[in-house]
Formats: C-alpha cells, sequence, structure tokens
C-alpha cells in the first residue's frame, strides 16, 4: 500500500460542497431513516455556508443527493422567488451544477419550507423537508432522554391530551402547522410546519420524503406508499383548512391553500404555490392569444378544493 | 468559484451507488441496477472509519480496512457484508432496540433472482403487496420475523448488477 492509494489529488472545493465522509454519514443514517419511517435519527449535521435554522438539515441531506443531472427546485412557504429559497438553490446548483427550476413538474429534487407543491409528485422525486423542531413530543415532555422512551413505548397519550384541550377551550382542534401524524402506525412524526392541507399529500405518496432538521441534527423520512395519518379522535374527523372556495385575485385559480393579503377592508387571497399561479396566468395568456406559453399543469392532489 | 464543478468518477460512482440504494429500500422487492456489480461499491458508498464492519470474505476485508472501518465480530458490527449467511450468522446480527433503531445493522448479502423461495412483502414502500422469487439465501426469514419492529436489521441483496432491499419495516410472508 502507498500513501499515493491512500489520498486523494488537491481539490479547490469537494463536489456538492459536503466532503466525503460528512455525505457517508448522512447517507447511512437516510437509509436507516428510510428503513424505520418517522423514526428520527440522529446525525452529525456539518456546518454549511449559512445560519441554523434557516434550512441547513434540509440543506445537507439536498448536497448529499446532488448530481449534474439533478433539476433542484426550492420553496419557501410555497414562493420560489423569496430571498431564502432563491439563495439555497443558487447555491445548489453553484456547488453542483444541477439545474435549477420554479416547475415542479421539472424538478428531480425538491427542497421545501413549510409547504408541499400542490401538483402531485412522481415516484421519481424526492422531497426535502427542513425541519425546525422534529420531536412532536417537545411540548408535552422537554427532556429528550424521557421523549426517546416515549418513542420507544409508542407512549403518545399526551399528544391526545394536547388535542381534546384544545377541543374543550376553543371548541375545535387548534393546531395549524405542523400537526402530529402517525407513520407505519408506529411511529409519531411532526410533518415540520406545513399546514393541516399538505398532511394528507404525505399519505401513499408516489414520492419519498426527507425530514431534516440540522439545528437539532436529526433527520426522518417518509417513504412511498406509507400511511401517514394525522392523530384524531374517532368522532372529530381531521380537517384542512377551508380554502377550498377561495379564489386567487391574480390567477383566477379556486380551490388550493391560499396566502391571505389583509386589505383596509377584508383581505383578498393569492396562491400559496407561486409557480402554480404564474403557470395558470400563462395558460389564461396563451388562450387570449399572447405568445410564449409553453407550460402544463400536472395533476393536483386537491381536486376543486377537495382531496379524492 | 466560477467553473461548474465537475464529480469525479469517486463522487459520481458513490452517489449512483446511494441513489441504487435508497431507492431499493424506499420500495422494497424491486430491482435497482448498481454502477459497480458486488458488494466493495456498496462499502465505499456508505463505510469508513465511523463503522464497525463484519465481512466473511478476505479480499472486501482489505478493502474495507483501506477505508478505515473496523473488522469487527457479527455481534458487533454496524454493516455486514456476508456473500451466503447461514441464520446462525444472522441471530448474531446487531438490531438496535426500540430505544436506539439506528442501532440495527444494515446487512448485504447475494442472492439471486427469478429462481427459489417465492416471498410476499407487505409494508411501507409497497402499495398492497409484491411477490418475489429469490434463491441463493438460506432460510433466514423465520429468524428475521423474531425481530421486534422497529429494532432490527435492514438487508440489501445482490442479484448479479442489482440490489433489492427489504428494510426491517417489511413484512416477508413465506409462500
Amino acid at each position: 500500500m502507498t500513501i499515493a492509494a491512500l489520498t486523494k489529488a488537491w481539490q479547490p472545493m469537494s463536489y456538492g460542497f459536503l466532503d466525503p465522509s460528512a455525505k457517508r454519514e448522512l447517507r447511512r443514517k437516510m437509509l436507516k431513516a428510510i428503513a424505520v419511517p418517522g423514526c428520527q435519527m440522529p446525525y452529525a449535521s456539518r456546518e454549511v455556508p449559512m445560519a441554523r435554522g434557516w434550512g441547513t438539515g434540509g440543506l445537507q441531506v439536498t448536497l448529499t443527493l446532488l448530481k449534474p443531472q439533478s433539476v433542484v427546485k426550492v420553496i419557501d412557504q410555497g414562493a420560489d422567488d423569496s430571498v431564502n429559497a432563491a439563495s439555497i438553490r443558487s447555491f445548489l446548483s453553484k456547488v453542483s451544477g444541477a439545474a435549477e427550476t420554479w416547475d415542479t413538474l421539472a424538478a428531480t429534487i425538491i427542497q421545501s419550507r413549510h409547504r408541499i407543491p400542490e401538483e402531485r409528485l412522481r415516484a421519481d422525486q424526492v422531497l426535502v423537508l427542513q425541519v425546525p423542531n422534529p420531536e412532536p413530543l417537545r411540548p408535552v415532555e422537554p427532556n429528550m432522554s424521557i421523549a426517546r422512551q416515549m418513542h420507544a413505548d409508542a407512549d403518545y397519550g399526551r399528544l391526545w391530551l394536547i388535542l381534546y384541550e384544545q377541543m374543550v377551550r376553543a371548541g375545535r382542534i387548534m393546531e395549524g402547522a405542523a400537526y402530529p401524524a402517525l407513520v407505519n402506525g408506529r411511529h409519531v412524526m411532526t410533518p415540520s410546519p406545513i399546514p393541516r392541507w399538505d398532511v394528507p399529500k404525505l399519505h401513499m405518496a408516489q414520492h419519498l420524503t426527507f425530514l431534516s432538521a440540522g439545528r437539532e441534527k436529526r433527520l426522518y423520512a417518509v417513504p412511498p406508499f406509507t400511511r401517514v395519518e394525522p392523530l384524531v379522535f374517532s368522532d372529530v374527523p381531521y380537517q384542512v383548512e377551508d380554502h377550498g372556495g377561495l379564489t386567487c385575485h391574480r390567477s383566477g385559480v379556486t380551490g388550493y391553500f391560499m396566502n391571505e393579503i389583509p386589505q383596509d377592508v377584508g383581505s383578498v387571497f393569492e396562491l400559496s404555490d407561486s409557480h402554480l399561479g404564474i403557470k395558470a396566468i400563462r395558460l389564461s395568456q396563451a388562450e387570449g392569444g399572447v405568445e410564449g406559453a409553453a407550460d402544463q399543469i400536472g395533476p393536483t392532489w386537491y381536486e376543486n378544493g377537495v382531496m379524492p | 468559484m466560477t467553473a461548474v464543478p465537475i464529480p469525479d468518477a469517486f463522487e459520481a460512482r458513490t452517489n449512483a451507488t446511494f441513489e441504487a440504494l435508497m431507492s431499493a429500500l424506499s420500495r422494497p422487492g424491486t430491482l435497482h441496477p448498481l454502477p459497480t456489480p458486488g458488494m466493495a461499491g456498496i462499502a465505499e458508498a456508505l463505510v469508513d472509519r465511523e463503522c464497525r464492519v463484519y465481512t466473511d470474505d478476505p479480499t472486501l476485508a482489505a478493502t474495507i480496512a483501506n477505508f478505515g472501518a473496523a473488522l469487527v465480530p457479527v455481534a458487533e458490527a454496524d454493516h455486514c457484508f456476508a456473500s451466503h449467511p447461514t441464520p446462525g450468522i444472522l441471530a448474531q446480527v446487531a438490531v438496535g432496540s426500540a430505544l436506539y433503531p439506528d442501532a440495527g445493522a444494515t446487512v448485504i448479502i447475494t442472492a439471486t433472482h427469478g429462481t427459489g423461495q417465492r416471498l410476499r412483502l407487505t409494508g411501507p414502500g409497497i402499495e398492497t403487496y409484491t411477490d418475489v422469487i429469490l434463491g441463493g439465501v438460506a432460510d433466514i426469514w423465520p429468524q428475521r420475523a423474531q425481530n421486534r419492529y422497529p429494532a432490527g436489521f435492514d438487508l440489501f441483496l445482490i442479484c448479479g448488477g442489482q440490489v433489492m432491499g427489504l428494510p426491517r419495516s417489511t413484512q416477508i410472508e413465506v409462500l
């Protein structure tokens, strides 16, 4: 054996920013996360050129998956053009040579903060969700070691207690985002702060989802065709946000998750999935004879405001 | 830095190997092509000085030692590369616990697809059920069924140049 066999030639930067040993560690943990759906796996969470809490967990998973043929879409609350999303996307492309896109249909890897696109993801796509707080038990048990024991025992009674208390106090379940969900009938996970509207999109989906918390150094996964059941009572069904009847004031599209924009009098609404809105506007212009619209809207999870 | 980064052969190979392993594990019972046939390619993508590895193949042991991994008995290993494991070997594989499911080992074995035992798979990654026919593997399935989920080990079967994943979440019924 020679020194040359054990070392590598000098490079200005590792491909995809992370060094090979960081990638191997993430790979090992990502495989374990797939093998035990919804169970949080600890990982080292390397330094990346971004502050913890701004999507470093999702970034590390995406960097591990990237190759030059990848096409990445990054969204922040549904928008492709927010500063955070645009910066992450251009960083990913810069360190890997991967193509950037805004179009859900064109992407191979979708990194997202707090939304799942409205168009159905396919089997060849991977969704990477950035997670601020991966522990669903934290509101009821701040001690990590005890929370781990509760996960081991599938002791989730206190989560139902929170929901029950909300029912008693407010008359309905107040959990707006990060609604706890039982994965594969065994582990309760927090699906990152996606709205209730998006949680059913993970249930028996075609695509693989990774959820990664960089600051908390844990990642977990929802493989395709895995049961993801929000915690409910048998007499209180799960309810998504009442957005089915709202219309986007810019694109005229109805039946998807909307952002509310308060006005002097009342509010107007616009599509939260911003590129879906852009495509809808371009398509309506194409019908009106304006050139340059080669867009396509794929099948969506919700149809006319309800999930079939 | 203005030049577009280009992955070297090692990076491209290990990335493609991991993609095959990830797809195989998230869709149990389906075959995914490996960029390099055999176990050394998988070891290259996953194993380094943080790992404890068991292997029954002396050539592979030398390769893995090069990656910096410790070579240990099967009970202490987090990655087991065993060409033809007996149920006795698999009985010793680390399965972790409900408290630490990630301590369950990754086990890589060889198999032949298309002849032999008929298995019905159900669980995450499978919409209803999948039937696979696997040969060249000892009857390890009753032994595997003893593990209480989420404890268990995750199996990769190398069938020629392809890999099939059987995570611990998959229920296997021998038909």
